[in-house]
């Protein structure tokens, strides 16, 4: 009778149990949906109430510190993204070798210093998504409308010596395509070896071909990616929170062309 | 199901309980049937011998994170090609040491197995800290430079390990980098009386575990960091700091590292300018301190030809500063054992300035700078030019 009574007793209270799991499992799914659809908090992702910039200011037009001020792409960007998030940014500008430990040892919330995306670096870092691609290109005159990479047969190919862009054209004739190289010294040579009509086509980073292009604004050229280099903003892996505001922000600044412009000026 | 007994079925799920069991079985006999690749091991081939003209050549390699054998074999051919009679390269503790006490030395034994078939003398740069002896947790973050006091004697026991098992390998060993700036002392205030320290327990350890092997001290970076920043402090302050610790007692050679950056090189030195001829002025210190019969390695120095970065200079510029930096050295600096470029080669592209430094790129491409030494090394000169003239007008 008692063992009866027992087991009687025991099934709401099973029952309560399970309801109070099916409950916890629900609220812990709506935290869950809340967390990952709400912005995370500024003051827990950078709890110094500023950000914290690493650069390297040798290297412009990216970042160039003159004795005075530090200026030039990133500086802009970082101060666009701390805009957005509404923080100031401070930066501090650190040689290249030192940038990585800077961010490690919390020395800096984030790097934006033409970092590119470093597959090797995946498990200390965490990137945004790229602002910039400074891959290679292929650039032609703009006025001949038959030249693009499938039509380059033959021609004169204007590139900086011993430079990724001599790699892949040797990666082009390995596939048998007939090219005649015209190495030069410097890249902005052989870009002026194309706008001189001495060369078909050149081989460049995206940097150089836009500053060029900025100091030679009536010659008009046209450029195709032939590879891909994207930098973007680092981040330490565990800091989850602050690159999901900086990745949001950079995001902002694409869709509104706020990007673009800065881009513009410094390229 | 409909056509199997009741019993047939019973063993049938017996048989199915089985199967995993038997497919790993089965897995585990495929395995050992199947012949597996062999592992990556090159040969390291006929002992070869540096012919050169030009004995102070001297390269850092950067193979301790090279993955493939291969590789690390055919940069080490390239640096004996050259004319390099020597190597700088890093060994890193992490590396050789994962735990305390166990050592693991098959990187180690496979660079230098190449190096000296190749017959080069090889300078060991030793750092990086293992997990195990520096602290770590989300509210210390430690960096892989960062080298507690508590376990300078480990680091000591590393290269007094080190120093025993090559003493015919290796020539010389490198006490730490460049620990005059805070972020390779750990992104900690540099401290010249504790890199003495380390210096010391690491020395008196070497000397025990082979009297032969010769301790380089300071590695020190060209800097004009003032007593006080955040970022480190000068070289030349740094090195009679270290002269006032004792540290002149326990080590056998200063390793130097002196860059040109835009300056030619035979620009004279100032305490206020970063350019090649500085190595000049860590000898001064040197000799104040008595310590003028010691001699010394540069173990880092070189130029840099990035089209966009401050310090930089042309291709052209940078083959010939460097050339007659080697003329320079050889004339006026008889206390100088060795020269050494940074660097032969990375194992990857950054796709950034510091690529300029290298003379061969990831892919091994040569770059001017490489075909120059080399023609020195064997003294001949070039005849054809590497790239076409300026493009002109008209």
């Amino acid at each position: 009778m008692a063992a009866a009574a027992a087991g009687w007793l025991k099934r709401p209270i099973a029952l309560g149990l399970a309801m109070l799991a099916l409950g916890a499992i629900v609220a812990a799914a709506l935290v869950a949906i809340i967390r990952h659809a709400a912005p995370p908090d500024v003051r827990t992702a950078f709890p110094a109430g500023e950000i914290v910039v690493g650069v390297d200011g040798s290297f412009p037009p990216f970042a160039l510190d003159d004795g005075e001020t530090l200026q030039g792409l990133d500086i802009d960007l970082a101060r666009a993204i701390a805009r957005d998030i509404d923080l100031p940014a401070r930066f501090l500008n650190i040689g290249y070798y030192a940038l990585h430990d800077a961010l490690i040892s919390g020395r800096v919330d984030l790097l934006i210093s033409a970092l590119r995306v470093d597959p090797a670096r995946m498990d200390d870092l965490r990137y945004t998504a790229s602002y910039f691609d400074n891959g290679f290109v292929l650039i032609t005159d703009a006025d001949d409308s038959d030249a693009n990479f499938d039509a380059l047969k033959e021609a004169r190919i204007a590139y900086e010596y011993a430079s990724s862009a001599e790699s892949q054209i040797r990666d082009w004739e390995e596939d048998g395509r007939q090219l005649m190289r015209r190495p030069y010294e410097l890249p902005q040579y052989a870009l002026d070896a194309l706008r001189l009509e001495q060369a078909d086509a050149a081989i460049v980073d995206a940097t150089t071909f836009r500053l060029y292009q900025s100091a030679h604004m009536d010659w008009s050229a046209k450029s195709e990616f032939i590879s891909h280099d994207p930098y973007a903003i680092a981040l330490r892996i565990d800091r989850v929170d602050a690159w999901k505001l900086v990745d949001s922000a950079l995001a902002a600044l694409k869709e509104s062309g706020e990007l673009a412009k800065i881009i513009d000026r410094w390229l | 199901m409909s056509w199997l007994t009741r019993a047939g079925a019973a063993a049938a799920v017996k048989r199915n309980r089985r199967a995993p069991l038997l497919i790993l079985l089965l897995a585990a006999v495929f395995a050992l049937a199947v012949p597996r690749p062999a592992p990556d091991h090159v040969p390291f081939g006929e002992q070869q011998n540096v012919e050169t003209a030009n004995p102070l050549l001297c390269v850092h390699t950067l193979l301790e994170n090279e993955v493939q054998e291969a590789k690390i074999k055919r940069s080490l051919v390239l640096a004996r090609e050259l004319g390099a009679t020597t190597i700088v390269q890093f060994f890193p503790w992490a590396y050789h040491e994962p735990s305390k006490g166990r050592f693991n030395w098959e990187r180690a034994d496979r660079i230098l197995g190449h190096a000296n078939r190749q017959g080069l003398q090889v300078i060991a740069r030793l750092g990086l800290v293992p997990a195990w002896a520096r602290p770590s947790g989300p509210d210390q973050p430690s960096t892989l430079n960062y080298l507690p006091a508590e376990s300078f004697e480990d680091f000591a026991r590393y290269a007094a390990a080190f120093a025993r098992r090559y003493a015919e390998a290796v020539k010389a060993l490198i006490i730490w980098n460049e620990p005059n700036l805070s972020f390779e002392w750990g992104y900690r205030q540099v401290d010249p009386a504790a890199y003495a320290r380390l210096l010391r327990v690491s020395y008196e350890q070497v000397k025990a575990a082979n009297p032969d092997m010769q301790v380089l001290a300071g590695a020190l970076a060209p800097t004009l960091e003032r007593r006080g920043s955040a970022a480190g402090l000068n070289e030349l302050e740094y090195l009679s700091a270290m002269y006032r610790q004792g540290a002149g007692d326990v080590f056998d050679a200063l390793a130097i590292h002196t860059y040109g950056f835009r300056d030619p090189p035979a620009a004279e030195p100032n305490r206020e300018r970063l350019n090649f001829r500085r190595a000049e002025l860590l000898r001064e210190v040197m000799i104040a301190h008595g310590d003028g019969d010691k001699p010394a390695f540069i173990t880092e120095f070189g130029w840099n030809d990035h089209p966009r970065w401050t310090s930089a200079v042309r291709p052209s510029q940078r083959s010939a500063y460097t050339i007659r930096a080697y003329d320079y050295a050889k004339s006026n600096w008889d206390w100088l054992e060795s020269l050494c470029l940074w660097a032969l080669r990375y194992p990857a592209d950054l796709l950034s300035y510091p690529d300029n430094f290298t003379l061969v790129s990831a892919d091994f491409s040569k770059k001017p700078i490489y075909f120059a030494l080399q023609d020195y090394s064997r003294q001949r000169a070039r005849s054809e030019a590497l790239w076409l003239p300026p493009p002109l007008d008209g």
